[in-house]
């Protein structure tokens, strides 16, 4: 049994490795590469200098892995260390002798080169191939932190070492200097409760809407309003900050305002904003329209097996074929305009907004629709299928109740085929929240999808594949998992026994 | 008693032969079944007729999703549902009664494309692949890998990679549907593959493509019925969903999406705009699912009494 978990783990991974990689070589080999300018503000502005609108296309580019760029100011950079000096500014003339020698050493590696057209500096380009930007993302998904990540030339007596101390609101916490991430470990309020910096994901930046900030940080940061408390400031002032002072991270170059709080280089912290942010509410609304959706399907089923051809049975199985045959899209805009004239629920998110309940109602009712549906057609033939069987048959002769038989025996039977569903309908949440999120404009995972495939962004467009490539893939493997559990005479692994 | 009142009968061997009972047609059978759902055969009309006025009303309304002909004349926007305008106009002056039928018309066509694609891969793939251990070995692989993508989420990023357009949709969508499909048939195969007639006419040494073909798809007319009726709604769906957020069709196609996605924010105003194409579309699915199950509950030989 272990063997099989190991086997079918592994497995997993691989096939999740398999379907990025595959978006991943289609996105960036098939989208074209200028369209993520479309919406870009900066871009168009500089549509009048050519130049300056290359560079600014080209160093883009580089941000997000499609090319090496180096322009002259680099070339003379790395030639003479001290820009003021005499050396750097005859290198930074058009035609440099020196920078056409290093041009054409690079113009052997592969790189391709060009000379501005007004200032006649050069610009030199090297496309990056597709196989090791995959594997780059791969192997930078996870990364260890440690006192020796951070080399900042200008801060060369940086201690380094872990160190115990307290967050801000006085609880314990293991500390580091050196390190990316001042906290290491500490214990908060809110959920996990227990918190680390130790070990990170990284999914690449994101780029052009949320520009420059990390993907795994537009999922999981707080949104909307922020939220200003008195704080004890590590130098020791005490002001009204909205900052987390517990996800500070090391800041290369410290301006003013920062000098003003903190006493060392830990000074890049996130903001806390008053509404959860989009990995939780779309977990919340996940896990809740499951709940609702397994609540009613399970006694609706039940019901429907028990009056088979009868009147309940009968609507039932009109609400199946209606739930089957018509349009995902269609029947959740019927239901939207349904709560909202005659039970008065908003019809859009943002309108009472993440803090009222009732924001919730409709889009998680919404998401539970299709699979209530389908629920409830499977537990009714199971149910139907158990009750013709022996055991059945004696509980009758015994002089058990219909309602016991049903709910005592039969229901503990069929639930067996249900709990391994679970995980799938796990599936159809996602597939669903993708449409819902988007009708509702829910501030979730669901609709950043086809928001982010609107505003052409490549790296969140990948990170949300493989983030629901990877929970539909393992909840799979955990439904096979539970019903081993609840049946044990179900055995996964083959033990050499007949096929 | 004279003899000449006799007369000696001759033993009709024809007679003989003949089976008493009725005749047994299993089409026949099937069309008996089918009948006797009255509901279903309501629906067949429905679908019907719905499925001919939608091909043959865009030919004579001449209306085209890329222009819009009325849009400067002010009087022609918004008519309520009327004699002239059967279903009303919208914001810029088209009939709806037109954009309706030309929109129910390429969802039709389009998922008759996709079904039959899918249908057709999936049975010759799921035939094989339910017969052939080596092959078995293989497609099981191919298929864990991309059975677990959420489909929606497949479609999306084709589409965002393709691009918009008719082509890759169908493309988008026949890429993996057929596995599916593929997969449920490998099941019922191996069901019917073991039984003891498959294995005498193994001994006997039919050749395996045979089989298949003669032996085994036959008993299968029910469940291909049952996947068919399941596909068509679903494919309908799907290009809804992936026209309403706008990387399906081209702006230049008719589509029930689209629609949806264009006069949701009329929904208070000019609740017409939005419920027309979208009950019949529902009635388009709900018609065709209905005939399809009723028909494979039919073409299953054990339903014929």
């Amino acid at each position: 049994m272990k063997k099989y978990v190991l086997v079918r783990i592994l497995r997993s991974l691989f096939s999740l490795v398999v379907v990025t990689s595959l978006a991943f070589a289609m996105v960036y080999t098939l989208v074209p590469r200028m369209r993520i300018f479309k919406t870009d503000g900066t871009w168009s502005k500089l549509s009048s200098d050519r130049d300056a609108q290359m560079s600014y296309e080209n160093s883009t580019y580089e941000k997000i892995g499609y090319i090496d760029f180096i322009e002259q100011k680099d070339i003379c950079a790395l030639l003479y260390e001290d820009k003021s000096g005499t050396g750097y500014s005859s290198c930074m003339q058009a035609g440099n002798a020196e920078v056409v020698s290093f041009v054409e050493e690079y113009e052997a590696k592969g790189y391709t080169s060009g000379v501005y057209e007004k200032n006649g500096l050069v610009w030199m380009t090297r496309e990056i191939p597709l196989a090791s930007r995959i594997v780059d993302w791969f192997s930078n998904i996870l990364w260890l932190d440690g006192p020796n990540r951070i080399q900042d030339a200008n801060n060369p007596d940086l201690e380094r070492g872990y160190y115990l101390g307290e967050t801000s609101t006085g609880s314990p916490a293991l500390m580091c200097s050196g390190c990316e991430y001042k906290y290491q470990v500490y214990v908060n309020g809110s959920f996990p409760f227990i918190h680390q910096n130790v070990l990170n994901v990284n999914f690449g930046t994101s780029y052009p809407t949320y520009a420059n900030t990390p993907v795994l940080d537009v999922f999981t940061q707080s949104q909307g309003e922020s939220v200003r408390t008195e704080q004890l400031m590590p130098n020791g002032t005490t002001q009204s900050s909205s900052l987390d002072l517990e996800t500070c991270k090391y800041k290369y170059t410290l301006d003013n305002l920062d000098v003003n709080k903190f006493n060392d280089n830990y000074a890049d912290c996130t903001t806390v904003r008053q509404d959860p942010s989009m990995l939780s509410v779309s977990a919340i609304m996940g896990i809740l329209s499951l709940i609702l959706s397994y609540g009613i399907a399970l006694p609706v089923g039940n019901l429907m097996a028990r009056k088979k051809g009868k009147l309940a049975d009968k609507i039932g199985m009109a609400y199946i074929i209606f739930i089957i045959a018509v349009p995902f899209l269609a029947y959740i805009y019927a239901f939207k305009y349904v709560g909202n004239v005659f039970f008065g629920l908003p019809d859009k998110f943002p309108s009472l907004g993440a803090l009222n309940w009732k924001s919730y109602v409709l889009p998680i009712i919404s998401l539970s629709l299709p699979s209530i549906g389908s629920t409830m057609m499977w537990i009714r033939r199971y149910m139907i299928d158990q009750s013709t069987q022996d055991y059945v048959k004696f509980a009758k002769s015994k002089g058990l109740s219909q309602k016991e038989i049903f709910n005592n025996h039969i229901m503990r039977n069929a639930i067996i085929p249900i709990a391994q569903g679970i995980p799938s309908s796990i599936v159809s949440v996602i597939s669903g929240a993708l449409i819902t999120e988007a009708v509702y404009a829910v501030p979730g995972m669901g609709k950043m999808l086809p928001d982010s495939i609107s505003a052409f962004n490549n790296p969140i467009v990948i990170t949300l594949t493989f983030i629901f490539t990877g929970v539909s893939i393992f909840a799979l493997l955990a439904g096979d998992l539970l019903i081993t559990v609840i049946d044990p005479r179900i055995s996964l692994a083959d033990n050499g026994g007949r096929k | 008693m004279e003899d000449n009142k006799f007369e000696f009968v001759t033993i009709d061997a024809e007679a003989s032969e003949h089976i008493s009972a009725p005749v047994y047609s299993y089409w026949k059978s099937v069309l008996r079944t089918f009948l006797k759902s009255k509901f279903a055969v309501f629906m067949l009309i429905v679908a019907i007729f719905i499925t001919v006025f939608s091909l043959i009303q865009p030919m004579f309304s001449g209306y085209s999703a890329a222009d819009a002909p009325y849009i400067n004349d002010f009087s022609r926007r918004f008519i309520a549902p009327c004699a002239e305008h059967p279903f009303g106009t919208d914001h810029i002056g088209n009939s709806l009664f037109d954009a309706v039928w030309a929109a129910c018309g390429t969802s039709l066509k389009l998922s008759t494309v996709v079904t039959a694609i899918n249908m057709v891969i999936g049975i010759a793939v799921g035939a094989i692949w339910g017969y052939s251990k080596k092959v078995d070995i293989v497609m099981m692989e191919v298929y864990n890998i991309f059975a677990n993508i959420p489909y929606t989420l497949f479609l999306i990023i084709m589409m965002y990679v393709l691009g918009q357009g008719t082509k890759q949709m169908i493309f988008a969508m026949t890429c993996t549907g057929w596995l599916g499909i593929a997969y449920f048939i490998r099941v019922q195969v191996m069901i019917i593959r073991d039984r003891e007639y498959n294995l005498a006419s193994k001994c006997l040494g039919t050749p395996t493509s045979r089989m298949v073909t003669k032996n085994i798809l036959p008993y299968m007319v029910s469940v291909i019925m049952t996947l068919v009726s399941r596909e068509i709604p679903a494919v309908i769906g799907n290009e809804i969903t992936l026209s309403y957020l706008s990387i399906g069709l081209p702006a230049t196609v008719a589509s029930i999406g689209k629609m949806v996605y264009t006069y949701t924010p009329y929904m208070n105003g000019y609740p017409y705009l939005f419920w027309i194409p979208v009950t019949v579309l529902g009635l388009v699915s709900v018609s065709l699912y209905v005939v399809g199950q009723t028909l494979a509950d039919a073409s299953d030989p054990r339903t014929h009494r």
